[in-house]
């Protein structure tokens, strides 16, 4: 019995001190199981975020696709670094001509596509773009612009092609953003596009853009062919100051102001221009039609734009000076014919007045009850021919010698892209002494009162 | 003088201020773990090219998986010259566009490979799985590290090498192909490229091993040191020979052939093969090999000519769309 009991006390005692080693062991197992998961969890959870990083950075290295751009600005394809793109553009105007108190006889009313235009444009390799713009408004189709440039820097760009002359403000303003349906009769004495070279650029951060060049020549308001075979050209050159232009809480941050000249000598067959027409396109001076230039020719037009929120008025005057003769060997005479212009628009709705259009803060949308906006504008103009032109080189009779010009208008800018503009110009003709108390002319025996309205789509 | 003269001077103008704008600069295409070693050999290249031409040089460097990046070339990337994992990828380039010729390989010594490497292991300190050649890669628990074959150079020369142990160990291909196929499925995540491969093991600290680049595994235990890593050398590998080319087609469109035919052979200079030693590529001179034979332990290497009979047919049987890879990918 002391034995069983002396074996019963050494089992329970063994018992009991074996069993928490027991216990023991068996949770180092578990714990180190746990372990053994959790490290496998864990490896799992990062697989996975390794798996999404890899995704990622796949996705960011990914070559960049090219980028395609539909807009109120165009139709855009960019290469994905953007050194490469082509844009093609357009601009219709559908205008109707009402003409007021003009003795009747003289068919002048009516609707005119007045332009047509498909503008392709592109950039390649970052510094290289060319501009083509075919014309088929008006009454034939004739290429407009077709030019390639070279941007050496943004403070010497080269323009080779045809392109608008850098003389006259408003003409280099582009077609769809000026004041008014046509522009003053100022521009009948600069010229318009012309085959030759440019150099052009910004300097003084901004403040100063030139552009200097030698183009074929032009008569006033001429444009070129796409030929220029003599030997006679034109040196070109225009300054445009914008001293405020970075100075953000000046009230003269909106002002500009420059020269735009040429000078050159000029030859041609026979008359020396097409004519010096009226806002409402009607011709009131041009030189016989045996008129030839022959000598030098110089133009210089001072011009200045401001614009400060919703106003902006440009002015520019012109002189332009040409030698003619009445034919191949008649006496040459310098004559110097000379135009101003005063014009201001005011932006009734409040979006700002700007020399590249007038953006509506909402488009036009009768359902939202947004309506663009609106533009009101207002123009005095006059041009002067040299009273020596009568009556060996132009005829009194027939041609006015002054044109002054009053101007109002309407702009309805539905969008950006659309808009409706409505204009009334109202113009008093002025003779040489020598010309009969009623113009053989028509036209001129009265001033000329026109409404010009115009549908637009530019973009 | 008549305007018109000035013409002239106006498109002289333009020449020459084009003519001041232009500097020489070359854009080196790269594979993944070179970076280090090309920033200490175009530093060196770029003082060479001035002490003997005196001209001034521009080198850029573009690193990725070797095949995307030869994807990259084909595409219009404008390398200057090539500088990749394996001939392979340059011979796609060659295949997909002509941009240099047939017989590149030919143009340098050693077939245009200036450093060789090889594929070794590399594993966490203490080696906890006890990793010590490719058997042990294909146990059930062990977390193995390679990039994707179809992007990365040196994922090709990870499988190969796998490959070719398996069918030295087992003797036929169905053999290698179970036991890649069994390699495979330890592989928890394919990185693009083999730099993106050892991120995934040293920094995220995801696997158990890493099947890497001898340069590359060299590399990580020096930039992340010898008490976190250890490599492994199997007991066979292969010998990685990773090519360099001008692209002919870029060079001279650049007017740079001359200058990146030079930097290409620079690389057998003793300069450059210093360079290459002492980022842990082995150099091809004899002499500068020697100096560094304390760095590259000897190792049974197979070649890819003598195993698979060349890069061309390895590519095809192995790596194309529809090759082995896909099969045993698929299949994981």
């Amino acid at each position: 019995m002391k034995f069983a009991s002396r074996i019963s006390a050494a089992l329970l005692a063994a018992a009991t001190l074996a069993f928490p080693l027991a216990a023991a062991t068996a949770d180092d197992v578990d714990l180190q199981a746990l372990r053994d998961q959790v490290r496998l969890l864990e490896q799992q959870l990062k697989v996975l975020a390794r798996k999404i990083e890899i995704k990622e950075e796949t996705a960011a290295a990914a070559p960049a696709a090219p980028k395609v751009t539909v807009s109120d600005k165009g139709f855009a394809l960019t290469s994905a670094d953007g050194a490469n793109s082509i844009k093609l553009r357009g601009l219709v105007q559908l205008d109707s001509r009402l003409f007021f108190n003009d003795g009747g006889g003289v068919v002048n009313n009516g609707f005119v596509l007045r332009r047509a235009r498909i503008i392709t444009e592109g950039t390649f390799a970052k510094n290289y773009s060319f501009q083509l713009v075919p014309e088929f408004g008006g009454s034939s189709v004739s290429i407009l612009d077709a030019n390639i440039g070279v941007a050496v820097s943004k403070a010497f760009q080269l323009k080779f092609g045809k392109f608008k002359v850098p003389v006259g403000h408003e003409l280099l303003q582009s077609d769809s953003w000026t004041f008014f349906n046509e522009r003053s009769i100022v521009t009948n004495l600069v010229p318009n596009r012309d085959l030759g070279i440019q150099a052009s650029g910004d300097l003084l951060d901004g403040r100063l853009n030139y552009a200097a060049g030698i183009f074929g020549g032009l008569g006033d308001g001429g444009s070129s062919t796409n030929a220029d075979f003599d030997n006679e050209k034109d040196f070109v050159a225009r300054v445009f100051f914008s001293p405020f232009k970075n100075a953000a809480a000046s009230p003269l941050q909106g002002l500009s102001f420059g020269v735009g000249g040429s000078i050159g000598r000029e030859k041609t067959a026979a008359g020396r221009t097409s004519g010096y027409r009226t806002d409402g396109q009607q011709t009131f001076f041009a030189y016989n039609a045996a008129t030839i230039a022959d000598g030098p020719n110089w133009r210089v037009a001072p011009q200045v734009d401001f614009r400060s929120g919703a106003f902006g008025a440009i002015g520019e005057y012109v002189v332009s000076t040409v030698n003619v003769r009445p034919s191949a060997t008649g006496v040459k005479t310098e004559l110097q014919n000379t135009a101003w212009q005063v014009a201001a628009g005011y932006v009734l709705t409040g979006e700002d007045s700007s020399y590249n259009g007038v953006t509506p803060a909402t488009n036009f949308d009768f359902a939202a009850g947004t309506w663009g906006a609106f533009e009101l504008t207002a123009r005095y103009a006059s041009l002067e021919v040299d009273d020596a032109a009568f009556p060996l080189y132009a005829a009194a009779a027939s041609n006015a010698n002054q044109a002054t010009s009053l101007g109002v208008g309407l702009n309805w800018y539905l969008s950006k892209a659309v808009a409706f503009k409505f204009d009334y110009y109202q113009t008093h003709f002025g003779f040489n002494a020598g010309a009969p108390a009623s113009s053989t002319s028509q036209i001129l025996r009265q001033d000329e009162k026109v409404f010009i309205s115009r549908f637009q789509v530019s973009f | 003088m008549k305007l018109r003269h000035l013409l002239f001077p106006i498109i002289a103008l333009t020449l020459a201020t084009g003519a001041a704008a232009k500097s020489t600069e070359l854009l080196n295409v790269s594979y993944d773990p070179t970076r280090e070693l090309y920033v200490d050999f175009n530093k060196a290249f770029i003082a060479h090219w001035k002490a003997t031409t005196g001209e001034d040089l521009t080198i850029k460097q573009s690193h990725g998986g070797s095949g995307k990046q030869a994807r990259g070339v084909i595409d219009g990337l404008q390398a200057d010259v090539v500088t990749l994992a394996l001939a392979a990828d340059i011979d796609a380039i060659y295949e997909h566009g002509k941009q240099l010729p047939q017989d590149w390989q030919k143009r340098l010594p050693d077939n245009s490979t200036p450093y060789t490497s090889t594929i070794v292991f590399l594993v966490r300190k203490g080696n906890p799985k006890g990793i010590k050649d490719w058997d042990d890669l294909v146990k059930p628990g062990v977390s193995v590290i390679t990039p994707n074959p179809k992007t990365s150079g040196g994922a090709r020369w990870n499988y190969l090498a796998a490959w070719a142990y398996a069918k030295h160990k087992q003797g036929t291909d169905q053999a290698a192909q179970a036991f890649v196929t069994a390699l495979y499925k330890n592989v928890p995540v394919l990185d693009s490229g083999a730099r993106g491969s050892t991120t995934t093991f040293v920094q995220r600290e995801i696997g158990d091993v890493a099947i890497s680049w001898e340069n590359e595994a060299m590399l990580a235990l020096k930039e992340f040191g010898r008490e976190k890593f250890e490599i492994i050398m199997p007991s066979l590998s292969i010998l990685a020979e990773p090519p360099v080319a001008v692209i002919d087609r870029v060079a001279k469109k650049k007017g740079t052939t001359a200058v990146a035919t030079a930097y290409l052979e620079y690389l057998y200079s003793d300069e450059g093969q210093e360079i290459a030693a002492r980022n842990f590529y082995r150099p091809r001179k004899p002499e500068i090999a020697a100096k560094y034979a304390s760095t590259f332990p000897k190792l049974e290497l197979v070649t890819i000519d003598g195993e698979f009979g060349g890069w061309a047919k390895a590519q095809k049987t192995h790596f194309a769309d529809g090759g082995i890879f896909d099969e045993i990918y698929q299949n994981k």
